[in-house]
């Protein structure tokens, strides 16, 4: 009931900052669609001169098919640009009591478990609809593409929707994974800037570890490259949902790294937060 | 007597500083309770151990028959520490809806009746970023009442305010107390308006406890009676070290049974008495011997 009732304050709150919603959810779709249709535009109205100039817009002929587009936006949402842009609005809601000073007001309330897992769900959530109005726009994108190229349209989802929804919620899960560590940073540090900042550089180090460990002799796709990155462990993990032949000893080590690096940063976090002194914010 | 709080041995320290140390005290169930003392007493650090926003260094503290930090028991409480703060994109009604849902209320019609109890009725819609500090003072007490607490804990309640909004504050106090039953610990540096709304009060010195007891009775031990009166030798001679010069009068440090029986024992030596009356009975005066006390015997 606690958390029930923490996760709909928390969500109440998110969705009265509307800037932190812009930024997360609407600002990179719109901003997609808006240069995707322009290109289209453009190509449109220039067809004859890119013809002259050997262009080729790579646009065969016949129908659009947008359910194939919706199944390959929802199988690639863990990409940089909407982790960065999920962060954003991640890091308001984990650092934002502090910012504002207003832990006094909700501890007395609530249990501090409960205020620091609904930030969790609520962030979980704002990375749902991030996807969704990125997949729908993508949908509208190629809708509005199809209708200026003069193509029809079609819908269908094929043998693989199961598959590529499933590669789309580990990508969700991915998401959230991410900004967990903005949450860590969050209650350690106490500031936004470096709930925003850590995980970024935390992301760049993770992707890059791999690269690093092999050059020093780690056997790439071992336990301790794949511990040390769970975005390695994550491209295994989508690959294997994908349908792509993964072997059986690397799914371990890769299962295990995107479990911990999930579970890790919450259970520490939780752990700083239930004996931090919340009068100094 | 049944309590609200109870503190025993409460100390908290920030490396070589102690807030508190060893603080004992009792707060009664009912009533309007002061904690004064000057800046660095260990109010606020007492009021945040209460509220479980801290942990004490030593010591126990136990709050509405819970332990402090205890949701449960925080949950029957309503506070305001310091000047409030709140999220600045939020309005001062949608702030009220958000604490409201924390705290596990389905119901928001009395959100309305506090913004209007509280004077922000007609700002209810404005952002609270462009709030004056009176008015954030108001939003958070708005917010510490709109519960319903058994409990209510406010650090400077009238900080910030305007002297029409410090007088209808004070009247919010004193209803919470007479007519909804609340308790009311507040914490305040005015001496006068705490004089006037509080019935019992603890002075806090260097994080312990220099005084405790009711408004009345602390503000009687206190009392002089002023004597003006020729000549002033023999009244000097009476009184020994309970006599003091001031001015052209005398005070005499003495309990008012014994007013009577030193003014007849100075008519009868010859003493012209042109006016007797008590003064000093007021908080700050004990506030500043209390506070003196402490140091001296430091």
């Amino acid at each position: 009931m606690m958390l029930t009732d923490a996760i709909r304050a928390e969500g109440y709150r998110l969705l009265k900052n509307r800037t932190t919603v812009f930024w997360s959810v609407v600002f990179l779709p719109v901003m997609s669609l808006v240069l995707s249709t322009l290109g289209v535009l453009a190509a449109r109205l220039n067809e004859k001169q890119l013809a002259e100039a050997n262009i080729n817009l790579n646009m065969p002929g016949g129908a659009l098919d947008l359910g194939q587009t919706l199944l390959a936006v929802a199988a690639d949402v863990a990409n940089p640009a909407v982790l960065l842009f999920v962060l954003i609005g991640a890091a308001t809601v984990y650092a934002g009591d502090y910012r504002w000073e207003t832990w006094r007001l909700t501890s007395a309330r609530n249990s501090r478990p409960a205020l620091l897992l609904a930030k969790v769900v609520n962030v979980a959530l704002l990375a749902l609809a991030a996807i969704a109005v990125l997949v729908l726009s993508k949908v509208i994108g190629d809708a509005i593409k199809g209708v200026i190229m003069g193509r029809s349209l079609s819908f269908s989802l094929g043998d693989d929707a199961g598959r590529m929804l499933a590669v789309g919620g580990l990508g969700w899960a991915r998401i959230v994974q991410f900004t967990l560590i903005g949450l860590l940073t969050a209650v350690v540090s106490r500031s936004l800037l470096a709930a925003l900042f850590v995980p970024l550089v935390v992301g760049v180090a993770q992707a890059a570890a791999p690269m690093i460990l092999a050059g020093m002799g780690v056997t790439p796709g071992g336990w301790v490259s794949m511990l040390v990155s769970p975005a390695q462990a994550f491209d295994l993990l989508k690959s294997d949902l994908a349908g792509e032949i993964v072997p059986l000893v690397a799914l371990t080590p890769a299962v295990t790294s995107f479990v911990l690096w999930l579970i890790l940063p919450l259970a520490g976090a939780l752990a700083w937060f239930s004996r931090q002194d919340l009068s100094k914010e | 007597m049944t309590t609200v709080i109870e503190t025993h041995g409460l100390t908290k320290t920030y490396g070589a500083v102690r807030a508190l140390d060893g603080l004992s005290l009792n707060i009664p169930r009912g009533g309007v309770y002061g904690v004064l003392g000057p800046n660095g007493a260990g109010k606020s650090t007492l009021f945040r151990i209460l509220l479980g926003l801290i942990r004490p260094t030593e010591g126990e503290a136990r709050v509405l028959d819970g332990a402090v930090g205890d949701v449960r028991a925080t949950r029957r409480m309503g506070s305001m520490i310091e000047t409030p703060r709140f999220p600045p994109f939020m309005t001062a009604r949608q702030v009220l809806v958000w604490l409201s849902v924390a705290h596990g209320s389905r119901d928001d019609a009395h959100i309305d009746r506090w913004l209007d109890r509280v004077g922000l009725k007609e700002a209810a819609d404005r952002k609270v970023r462009g709030f004056s500090v009176g008015m954030l003072q108001r939003l958070g007490v708005a917010a510490a009442l709109m519960t319903r607490p058994e409990l209510v804990i406010l650090d400077e309640p009238t900080s910030g305010m305007d002297p029409m909004g410090i007088q209808e504050m004070r009247a919010l106090i004193r209803s919470l107390a007479d007519d909804d039953g609340v308790t009311v610990v507040l914490a305040s540096h005015q001496l006068a308006e705490v004089q006037r709304i509080c019935d019992r009060v603890a002075i806090l010195d260097r994080g312990r406890l220099a005084a405790e007891g009711k408004v009345s009775e602390l503000t009687a031990a206190s009392e002089r009676l002023r004597l003006s009166l020729s000549p002033m030798a023999p009244a000097l001679d009476l009184l020994g070290p309970r006599g003091t010069i001031e001015g052209e009068a005398i005070l005499a440090a003495i309990p008012r049974a014994e007013g009577p029986g030193l003014i007849r024992d100075l008519v009868g030596r010859g003493v012209a008495i042109d006016e007797a009356r008590w003064v000093g009975a007021d908080l700050e005066t004990v506030f500043m011997t209390q506070t003196q006390q402490s140091e001296a015997g430091q």
